[in-house]
């Protein structure tokens, strides 16, 4: 226990820097996140149109409101577990800045995972209970009910930990290899883009053929989307999503586990380039 | 003589929001700013003759850039006015810049990826030179500067010195009327210093260019520059020749020495025993050594010297003439009037 | 003129040369491009399989617009770029002023620096779409077919990159202005799909507000039917004329407000 408040005192600092810096930028971070949600509407639209065309109330088992909570909480999940520490760490790694890091009496992704998680914090009240609220607001109008779920709501949010964790540890690890290249946004975009699609970002994963679909729905990147937007839906009974939760998990460890090997690598190539 | 640069009442005025603190004040700041007007440069006037090395100093943030940055073309002055080379720089300024030459010591102008020599290639594009005149022109920077070295080598693995050589061949290429150099030396060694300060002279001499200079190292002033032109605060504080300003300054000298006895420093009283105030002396002592400076107007150098060898015994003494820097820091102090 | 093509090469060869430093970030950036592309393509085609059309409007003819949508996109990716970079970076570090002290014009400097290859992999996915789409459709093809098509991909070009001008412009006053272009430069996304799925207000914006309809499905359209070519087509012209002398307007009030950075 006083190891642990310990702990929390040490990155404090670092929370608070993550705040003060999302706040002192917040107008960027607002027309950037217009700028994002853009995307999210013209689905919206595209889908409006699918549904007008088509004969059935439903598409591949989703009717438009599924198909809207589905886009909207999917963006939202997306924005909330994005990690950029990877650029950071990438970044550092090319200007030698990441050796202050390494002399620090701190870990070093505690540092980055802390200072994170400050920004979110905030990009989290400026967003996060107006979408939700949008979201349920829209359903409520469709259907003429209210569907949101609270226990579902809860079981969401602790997803959304977990999935947030394991973005976060992959992309620390995609960091240390990225520094390799020298383009990180072309690399970022390949990366972002395949991730996108395997965690149910671009197509709903039970749109594809049920091989694949089965398949990606065991891999982490699934655990990263597209296991907490359907629990969010009420897609999952309570024994499914107790069992995705476990695989968020397994794959939160195995993330971690992977993290430190490449970093320890890192550090000996770290070693060897500086003279 | 004929005038290369006539500054006139030149002035730029900076809005600075301020921003009353939390969340409360940056609200407010969005809807109602709270602008302060900052005075960077505030009315100042000069001239520089063609042909001169004029020397620009000024403490930081004294509005030295600035004043450069309006002479070149970058910002518009608030108000006021300046022509160079028969041209204001803000009217026509494709055609200004054509005649001058710029550098700005803490960023380059240079590819960073490329080869120096393509760096040049450019540059010759872009300002039209023509090829012989290049070829005649690279062999004369190359004479100067001593490019031969580096000029295969991507400009990303020079060092900052041969970085600043050859951002000074850069903007020497098309033969520029006035070269403006903000801060040419900073952060080199004095070895590479001493190269720069040599090709900026014989650039001058040969070419007749036109050269303004800011720095903050007085050693290039000394080097180079006849005249000087300080500010301080966006206002002119002082405009004249180096000697003026050492004579203005007073006739301070610097009497150093060794005592043999360390406690005997307290015996020595030149404040009590010449009724000197500290507008005319100072002392400095560190264990033995003695630094006194005084203005030789008030007490003779040989008064200074008898008294204090009649005071203590000492080893080794030296007089000098007041160094430069004194008289700056003096006088950005504001300890004399000029 | 002559002079600014000459530059223009100039700058283009020593890109090419600069490139060969980094093939593999090159190859990278290109890739990224044509992934994206390829993943929203395969998007529409799973909700193709279980629709016959999307409000009337073909797979062809969707991909068509597509593909159409990616031209001036590209081409304004591959040759101005760098105006991100002003809105971004450079004004904020005062590194404009490099710019300023360069007898050739700023704008024209600036853009020049940048050619952006990445850009290729727009222009292959553009190529693969049109490619596909074209001989399935049976385009009403005159002997101006051609030129009007040169002319259209020069204005809708210029109404992307008059609006990034704009933007970055901005970042004269503000010092920053990247976050600014980068939301109003994502409302391109809506022209890759006809205008006429969205409702009235959107349409109205796209249309007439942030022109982006006319750099695609309108041109598109008129290509694809053969009719309205005065709206179509003139348009298209008048949005990208009037984008581009607002555009150079606001650069250039811009650079009389430039402040520099620091000392």
């Amino acid at each position: 226990m006083k190891r642990l408040s310990r702990f929390f005192r040490t990155y404090r600092p670092f929370t608070r820097a993550g705040m003060q810096e999302m706040v002192a930028y917040r107008a960027n971070f607002i027309c950037f996140f217009i700028g994002e949600i853009m995307s999210a509407f013209i689905m919206y639209f595209v889908w409006k149109a699918v549904f007008l065309s088509s004969d059935s109330e439903t598409f591949m088992g989703f009717t438009m409101e599924d198909m809207v909570v589905y886009l909207f909480i999917t963006f939202l999940t997306g924005y909330l577990t994005y990690s950029d520490g990877a650029f950071s760490v990438g970044m550092e790694i090319l200007d030698g800045s990441i050796a202050m890091r390494m002399v620090r009496p701190c870990s070093f992704e505690m540092c980055f995972l802390f200072q994170e998680l400050g920004n979110r914090l905030i990009s989290m009240t400026m967003i996060f209970v107006p979408m939700v609220a949008g979201v349920e607001i829209y359903r409520f109008c469709i259907t003429g009910e209210v569907r949101f779920n609270l226990m579902y709501f809860g079981f969401y949010l602790l997803s959304l930990v977990f999935a947030y964790m394991i973005s976060f540890y992959f992309n620390v690890i995609y960091g240390f290899m990225a520094f390799f290249f020298k383009n990180l946004w072309g690399t970022t975009l390949v990366k972002e883009t395949l991730v996108s699609f395997l965690s149910g970002g671009i197509i709903p994963l039970a749109f594809l053929p049920t091989g694949l679909a089965n398949v990606l729905n065991f891999l982490p990147f699934a655990s990263l989307s597209y296991t907490p937007v359907m629990i969010y839906m009420g897609m999952y009974s309570v024994t499914e999503i107790l069992w995705r939760i476990g695989l968020q998990i397994f794959w939160m460890l195995v993330m971690m586990g992977l993290s430190k090997l490449v970093w320890n690598s890192a550090v000996k190539h770290l070693s060897i380039q500086g003279g | 003589m004929e005038k290369m640069i006539y500054v006139e009442e030149l002035r730029k005025e900076f809005k600075k929001i301020i921003k009353e603190p939390g969340f409360k004040g940056s609200v407010k700041a969005l809807f109602k700013p709270n602008k302060e007007i900052v005075k960077a440069v505030d009315g100042i006037s000069f001239e520089v003759p063609k042909g001169e090395i004029l020397g620009f100093l000024g403490p930081n943030g004294a509005g030295k850039s600035t004043v450069i940055k309006m002479l070149t073309g970058i910002l518009m002055p608030t108000s006021g006015k300046c022509v160079i080379n028969g041209q204001i720089p803000q009217k026509n300024r494709k055609n200004y810049v054509k005649e001058i030459g710029v550098v700005f010591g803490q960023r380059t102008q240079l590819w960073w990826d490329l080869a120096l020599r393509e760096t040049y290639a450019v540059l010759k594009e872009i300002y039209e030179v023509p090829d012989d005149q290049y070829k005649k022109r690279m062999a004369f920077l190359n004479e100067v500067l001593e490019l031969d070295g580096f000029i295969t080598s991507p400009v990303r693995t020079l060092s900052l010195g041969q970085r600043m050589r050859a951002d000074i061949a850069a903007s020497l290429l098309h033969s520029p009327k006035v070269l403006f150099l903000d801060e040419p030396t900073i952060g080199l060694d004095v070895v590479v210093k001493e190269n720069i300060r040599n090709a900026i002279k014989k650039i001058n001499e040969e070419e007749g260019t036109t050269v303004v200079l800011t720095t903050h190292d007085l050693s290039d002033i000394e080097m180079l520059c006849e005249r000087i032109v300080m500010i301080d605060k966006g206002k002119k504080v002082f405009d004249g020749e180096l000697k003026e300003l050492k004579h203005n300054f007073g006739n301070f000298r610097t009497f150093a020495f060794e005592l043999k006895n360390e406690h005997d420093f307290d015996k020595l009283d030149y404040r009590m025993k010449y009724r000197l105030t500290d507008e005319n002396f100072s002392i400095e002592h560190d264990k033995t050594s003695v630094c006194v400076k005084f203005n030789a107007d008030r007490v003779s150098v040989e008064d200074m010297i008898a008294y204090t060898l009649s005071v203590v015994h000492i080893n080794d003494m030296q007089v000098k003439d007041v160094e430069i820097e004194e008289i700056i820091k003096r006088l950005y102090r504001r300890e004399v009037e000029v | 003129m002559r002079r600014y093509f000459r530059l223009h090469r100039i700058f283009i060869v020593q890109y090419l040369k600069r490139l060969m430093e980094y093939k593999t970030d090159f190859l990278l950036g290109a890739i990224g491009l044509l992934i994206s592309q390829a993943f929203q393509i395969l998007f529409i085609g799973i909700i193709f399989s279980q629709i016959p059309n999307l409000q009337g409007w073909s797979f062809e003819e969707i991909i068509f617009i597509y593909g159409f949508s990616l031209i001036p996109k590209s081409l304004d990716h591959l040759f101005f770029d760098n105006l991100w970079m002003v809105g971004y970076r450079i004004v904020k570090k005062g590194d404009f002023d490099k710019y300023l002290t360069r007898p050739i014009n700023s704008l024209f400097h600036v853009c020049v620096e940048n050619f952006c290859v990445d850009a290729f992999g727009e222009m292959l996915t553009c190529g693969l779409l049109l490619g596909y789409a074209i001989p399935r459709l049976e385009l009403p093809f005159r002997w101006y077919t051609i030129p009007l098509l040169l002319v259209v991909v020069v204005f809708a070009t210029m109404i992307y990159t008059s609006l990034k001008i704009m933007t970055a412009a901005i970042s004269f006053w503000t010092k920053e202005s990247g976050h600014i272009t980068h939301m109003l430069y994502m409302t391109n996304d809506f022209s890759k799909y006809p205008v006429t799925i969205y409702n009235r207000a959107v349409q109205a914006i796209i249309t007439y507000v942030i022109p982006f309809a006319f750099t695609a499905y309108f041109p598109a359209s008129y290509f694809l039917t053969g009719k309205d070519p005065l709206f179509c087509i003139g348009g298209t012209v008048i949005a990208g004329t009037v984008l581009f002398v607002i555009a150079l307007f606001v650069w250039n009030r811009g650079i009389r407000a430039y402040e520099s950075a620091g000392s």
